[in-house]
């Protein structure tokens, strides 16, 4: 038979730690309704399909790569590398390993392995693999991602109910395990943050990647965005839309996406420290990611007076 | 402190919160309904993430598999499917595919890898997932034919099964019961299951199995054999520290994919990868060293490499000593010396003292310090060296066995046989179960297909048929191609053409094929048969150090059965009426002798039911209960019945690293009443013990008392050993010495007929027997992705020589002119071929006559005109393949119009005298196109090849004047079909077969 096509069955000793952040992965997997059970099980409302390709397939594509990536496309060097703890522990990767719902499994998986260890150093190894997983391809991105889904849904929405138990789910993942003291490598070795005075090119570049502008925006973004500006919003890639924006009204869009980033920066800062004060979890992959949004924000808010003299 | 508290591990925070009240009882909540869904049978986690740990469908899913429709997005469009396996049909890796049957049209949408499959392990090649193709081809052949012109007229009417099966088995019957035997006989093309067709003549009492293998790997398998008795080599890639690959075709076309997978596994741990190939072919350009030598200087350089490895002291003396017949060596060769190891050490020095860096060099054009830099990574690969030679040198050349005996010599020397990272024989890795009717060997000798001059022939000297038709040596009243196109896939085709339209020579011709083809067209008959999802095979090849079989099944067949329907005939569920070959010949043999008083009859019923006819499921469910170790067992653990499990899965390992089987020590309840030879083989008068494996592999002789060959003596203890007549490795072959050919009984150096001493001012190679990874032999043209992928076979000529020649330009014509003819294509001016040759690839130059218009173009088949005055023949393309109107809109997406030249028919007969392979290379004169010239013109005259065929056919030493024991051929060496043992005899029945 084939190896690895079983699905673990759960443990009495996990109290439920592992299933529950498998479901919650199913549900970004599963075509609606293969995710009923889940959300049913979960407390979560149901999904409508619409919904789900909405969210999932057009609006916030939930792929580490999409967010850690240079190009902000799925795939390449970020899915890779996710691909590689699977290929070190010997399993075949999926054929899209860095899908949030397949980071999830596979952590859910490792730590139902852990406990089905026999010797402290297995068991150890498991965990290593399980940490790096975490804090280098999940908390890397998913709190932003997290962050941008339910600021952009409706309160009750799926959508809104699911990224706030995911959200809550991982810190408590989070506060379980030894935080990382140097940035991760996707972080690290991330590309160059916006330039100080780019070409329309390249600001489009930076403006769709996450990790160069420290921020997401997505097409409701734009939409809105669109709106405030007094704009038309032309259909098609975010890059093509923000181009036609830019290229209709550069100092009320610029502005608009200053105040973006600003927005983001906050949001990285409150995360970055704790609800009562204190240093929240990961709070230098936080702190990263608020100095890259302030960055953009000033650039940006740089290029709106100029924009705006024009 | 126990490891599985996860607290504990490392990664965890120590002290850390205890988790929010509600997540743990929303953990504990998910938990419980999972459990209760599964615990009804059903799926909690129904899509994706139930697979994601997983790299295909998981077979628990396999019924009822869920795609959304890519043409559909932003819309998710679900497709539901069930995958059914079978095996690709397309070369003979056997590949195993899904299938991925529509549950709601039963139609197959496409084939993907099965990951069930232990050999191609999910993997395919090009060829695999292009079987839709073949399946959905809107010009296939769906129905049977008859003719209703004169042969080759293009002229059909559509006939029933019954009327062709009663016309076909009339014939049949009156031949076997007026004693003519000899004039019924099958031509194999692509091989179905492993010794199906020989059984089913082998009921019929016929001698008449006929294959493909002498124009395609006998030279290869020839080197093989006389080493260890077995004709194929398995090297174990995946393990090598060095891999040698004297390759223009396994590794690098056709059947490549499991081989290609495990060299790119070795690669990526660091194994050197070396191609001995003229031309660079794809394996090539992955290659550390690439040696593109003169055509068929192969084993010069081969020897050199061996010569190193003995002067530098790196052979591994200790196997040498336990595995060589060095003894029987001396004993024959060197009588009068001292009969040690260190005299045979001294004369293995001696033998190959001439093969030095510089020698090879000056034979093989390739720098002497490239050769040396090779040799001394090929030495230091100890037992990892992993080595194969099939076609390209050994299937080119006179003498081209001794590619791959020479290159076999150098595993030997480093006593990498059936070593991790070696090269085993292939019967150790293959597994060809005992169907549930075996019937005797036939009582009569083909000498069409086994003629006396060639009585070391490894396979059936089939490309010669022609030829020994003309010469009167016998008729054949019905003849079959199965899955074959002898016009096409043959040298000199306009000679088969010659015969097949001359009934005088061929009485009834009948085509077994899924598509339209050369030889079809001069047939009396055309039978529809079926793809790789529309028939049943069993299959078991060499791709590493294991054993698996694998089971092609109709899918939809399958997949209705999966439905609880009951399908009794593949004809209710394949396309149209095509069928499959084991129905078909069951039914065939059941009118041949319909009360049973031919004694044919029972080997094709059923053995639950007495009196009524075996079936499909009969069949297979015997063979997989009673054949297959392992499966029944592993089937049981499933619920499923072995036909079950097969069906489910497709294929089965039996076992894993078997190892040195050579090395096995004989169990003593097999050594009873035993004697031993003078050099140590051992003879046992117990019987030999039941096994369910009937691979192939050599029969050696008993002893004068008829006890039985069951081992040989080594360092005191009897092991098993190779199945040759002296029980170990032939570095010496008896054999050959025996048979006329001492000269040639140890490892050598043949020069082939295009050294340079044997071509003419002028004259050029023309290699031919490349393949593309992208196309299958002469089912291509219905296969429209690999139509696209590849349609053409320019000539490769070197700049150097296009400058000498005159060709300016890639895109000129040249005309190619061999012995009998010549042939008009485009020239490729390349580096990637080296001076003094030219290539032209195999594959290409399909053709349709003018006037069938039965025969759709396709997207590969020129229509072209024939013309015949005498024994000249000129083939002149008229239409260029074009865009078309069909059910399928991509044949008005055709945007090619060339496709090549049909080479073979310009290229005489040249059967090796000793292995009777084809030696494909052509002495040529290349020169640009004279006035008149059109790309495609061919242009033969068959009264050369005549004069070809008579020339080589003087090189042979035949039977009746060689023979050492008034045989036509040693009964040890193997055979697809072998007759009965006294047939062997030169004073048989026939006294024309005592030859000249």
């Amino acid at each position: 038979m084939i190896a690895g096509s079983q699905i673990e069955a759960p443990t009495a000793q996990d109290d439920g730690r592992w299933e529950l952040l498998r479901a919650l992965g199913s549900i970004a997997l599963e075509i609606p309704p293969a995710s009923d059970p889940a959300c049913e099980a979960l407390g979560l409302p149901a999904w409508e399909r619409y919904e789900h390709t909405n969210v999932f397939v057009l609006d916030l594509p939930p792929h580490a790569s999409v967010y850690l990536g240079g190009e902000g496309g799925i795939g390449g060097t970020i899915a890779d590398a996710a691909g590689g703890v699977w290929r070190a522990m010997g399993l075949v990767p999926p054929d899209e390993p860095d899908h949030l719902g397949a980071l999830l499994a596979l952590y859910a998986h490792l730590g139902e392995s852990t406990a089905r260890c026999a010797t402290r150093a297995a068991a150890d190894r498991l965990g290593h693999f399980r940490r790096v997983l975490l804090w280098e391809h999940l908390w890397t991105w998913c709190p932003s991602y997290l962050a941008a889904l339910g600021a952009s849904s409706p309160e009750r929405s799926p959508a809104n109910a699911w990224a706030g138990l995911l959200g809550t789910a991982l810190e408590r993942e989070a506060s379980l395990s030894e935080a990382p003291s140097v940035l991760p490598a996707s972080l690290g070795e991330a590309p160059a943050p916006i330039s100080v005075d780019p070409s329309l090119d390249e600001l489009l570049d930076t403006l769709t990647a996450t990790v160069r502008s420290g921020f997401i925006v997505t097409f409701t973004d734009l939409s809105a965005a669109a709106k405030q500006v007094g704009v038309g919003l032309r259909r098609g890639e975010r890059r093509f839309a923000l181009r036609s924006m830019l290229e209709q009204d550069p100092g009320g869009t610029l502005s608009w996406l200053a105040e973006h980033a600003r927005l983001w920066e906050s949001r990285h800062n409150a995360a970055s420290s704790g609800s009562d004060g204190t240093q929240g979890p990961g709070g230098i992959i936080n702190k990263w990611w608020a100095e890259r949004a302030g960055r953009t924000a000033a650039v940006l808010e740089a290029l709106a007076v100029t924009g705006r003299q024009r | 402190m126990p490891a599985s508290d996860p607290k504990d591990s490392r990664s965890e925070k120590s002290g850390a919160a205890a988790p929010p009240a509600d997540l743990a009882s929303l953990g504990r909540r998910v938990s419980a309904a999972r459990a209760a869904t599964e615990a009804r049978g059903e799926k909690f986690y129904q899509g994706a993430s139930g697979t994601i740990l997983a790299a295909f469908p998981p077979p628990e899913r396999w019924d009822d598999w869920v795609e959304l429709d890519s043409r559909a997005w932003p819309e998710r469009v679900e497709h539901h499917s069930m995958l059914v396996p079978t095996t690709c049909f397309n070369c003979e890796s056997a590949c195993g595919l899904l299938a991925y049957v529509d549950r709601d049209t039963l139609r197959v949408r496409k084939f993907e890898g099965n990951p069930a499959h232990p050999g191609s392990r999910g993997k395919n090649c090009a060829k695999g997932p292009s079987t839709i193709n073949q399946v959905t081809d809107p010009d296939r052949i769906l129905y049977p034919l008859r003719r209703a012109g004169k042969r080759g007229e293009g002229k059909w009417e559509r006939a029933t099964w019954d009327e062709a099966l009663d016309a076909i088995a009339a014939r049949i019957r009156k031949a076997i019961v007026e004693g003519r035997h000899n004039e019924i006989m099958i031509h194999i093309g692509r091989p179905g299951e492993d010794g199906f067709t020989e059984r089913v003549l082998a009921s019929w009492g016929v001698d008449g199995h006929n294959s493909h293998t002498n124009v395609c790997s006998s030279g290869g398998r020839t080197g093989f054999q006389f080493w260890t008795g077995i004709d194929r080599p398995s090297p174990d890639h995946a393990n090598a520290k060095v891999i040698f690959l004297i390759s223009s075709h396994l590794e690098t076309g056709h059947y490549f994919n499991p081989h290609a997978q495990r060299i790119t596994e070795a690669r990526a741990r660091g194994a050197k990868v070396i191609v001995v190939d003229v031309r660079l072919s794809n394996t090539a350009t992955h290659a550390d060293y690439w040696i593109s030598p003169r055509p068929g200087s192969e084993a010069a350089i081969n020897l050199a490499i061996a010569r190193h490895i003995i002067t530098t002291g790196r052979a591994n003396w200790d196997f040498i000593r336990q595995w060589y017949n060095w003894e029987e060596y001396l004993a024959a060769c060197r009588p009068d010396g001292p009969q040690t190891f260190e005299a045979f050490r001294d004369a293995l020095a001696e033998l190959y003292h001439e093969f030095t860096f510089e020698y090879a060099s000056a034979e093989s054009g390739v720098d002497a310090a490239v050769l040396a830099e090779v040799a001394e990574v090929v030495a230091g690969a100890g037992t990892a060296f992993s080595c194969h030679s099939w076609r390209s040198a050994a299937a080119a050349n006179l003498g081209g066995w001794q590619a791959s005996r020479t290159l076999f010599f150098i595993a030997t020397l480093l006593g990498a046989v059936a070593t991790p990272g070696g090269t085993f024989p292939n019967a150790y890795n293959k597994f060809v179960p005992k169907p549930i009717h075996t019937p005797p060997h036939p009582h009569v000798w083909q000498e069409l297909s086994w003629p006396v001059e060639y009585p070391l022939a490894q396979n059936e000297l089939s490309f010669l048929l022609p030829h020994f038709l003309k010469d009167g040596r016998g008729r054949l009243d019905t003849y079959f191609s199965r899955v074959y196109n002898p016009v096409w896939t043959n040298p000199d085709g306009m000679s088969w053409m010659e015969v097949l339209t001359d009934p005088d020579k061929v009485g009834c011709y009948v085509a077994l094929t899924p598509t339209w083809n050369e030889s079809a067209y001069f047939a009396d008959w055309v039978l529809p048969m079926g793809h790789a999802s529309e028939r049943h095979d069993t299959h078991s090849y060499e791709q590493y150090d294991g054993q698996w079989i694998g089971f092609r099944q109709p899918v939809l067949r399958a997949a209705r059965e999966r439905l609880g329907e009951t399908v009794t005939d593949t004809r209710q569920v394949n396309p149209g009426e095509v069928w499959e070959e084991n129905e078909f010949y069951i039914e065939l043999s059941w009118r041949i002798d319909p009360d049973g008083t031919l004694g044919i009859r029972q080997y094709h019923e059923s053995k639950a039911k007495p009196g009524t006819k075996l079936t499909v499921d009969e069949y297979y469910g015997w063979m997989f209960e009673n054949s297959v170790p392992g499966l029944p067992e592993a089937a049981a653990a499933e619920g499923l019945t072995p036909l079950g499990y097969m069906r489910r899965y497709g294929a089965f390992e039996i076992s894993a690293g078997l190892g040195a089987r050579y090395s096995e020590e004989v169990p003593d309840q097999e050594l009873t009443d035993v004697s031993v030879g003078p050099f140590g083989r051992v003879y046992t008068a117990s019987p030999k013990p039941a096994d369910s494996n009937i691979v192939p592999m050599g029969a050696p002789p008993a002893d004068e008392a008829g006890r039985r060959a069951v081992g040989v003596t080594v360092d005191g203890t009897v092991r098993r050993g190779f199945p040759t007549p002296s029980g170990r490795l032939e570095f010496y072959s008896s054999t050959i010495a025996g048979w006329g050919w001492p000269e040639h009984a140890v490892p050598g150096y043949i020069k082939s007929h295009v050294h340079p001493d044997n071509l003419a001012d002028g004259e050029m190679v023309l290699l031919s027997t490349f393949r593309l990874p992208t196309q299958i032999h002469t089912r291509s043209a219905n296969s429209k992705w690999l139509d696209e992928l590849s349609h053409t076979n320019p000539v490769w000529i070197n700049p150097s020589d296009a400058a000498r020649l005159g060709v300016s330009a890639t895109g000129d014509l040249v005309r190619v002119s061999t012995h009998i003819g010549y042939f008009v294509a485009k020239a490729w001016i390349t580096e990637g071929i080296r001076p003094g040759v030219v290539a032209c690839s195999h594959h290409m130059g399909r053709w349709k006559l003018l006037g069938h218009d039965q025969v759709r173009s396709g997207g590969m088949m020129a229509t072209v005109e024939l013309a015949r005055n005498g024994a000249e023949w000129d083939l002149r393309q008229r239409q260029q393949v074009k865009p078309y109107q069909s059910d399928d809109p991509d044949t008005m997406r055709i945007w090619w119009s060339d496709t090549g030249v049909h080479q073979n028919l310009t290229m005489p007969v040249h059967p090796d005298p000793i292995s009777g392979m084809h030696c494909w290379h052509q002495a040529v004169r290349v020169t640009p196109a004279q006035p008149g010239d059109r790309h495609g013109d061919v242009t033969v005259d068959t009264a050369k090849a005549r004069e070809v065929y008579k020339q080589w056919l003087a090189m042979t030493r035949p039977a009746g004047s060689f023979s050492p024991d008034g045989t036509r051929r040693p009964a040890w060496l193997m055979r697809p079909l072998k007759p009965a043992a006294e047939t062997f005899s030169l004073s048989f029945n026939d006294p024309a077969s005592t030859g000249s």
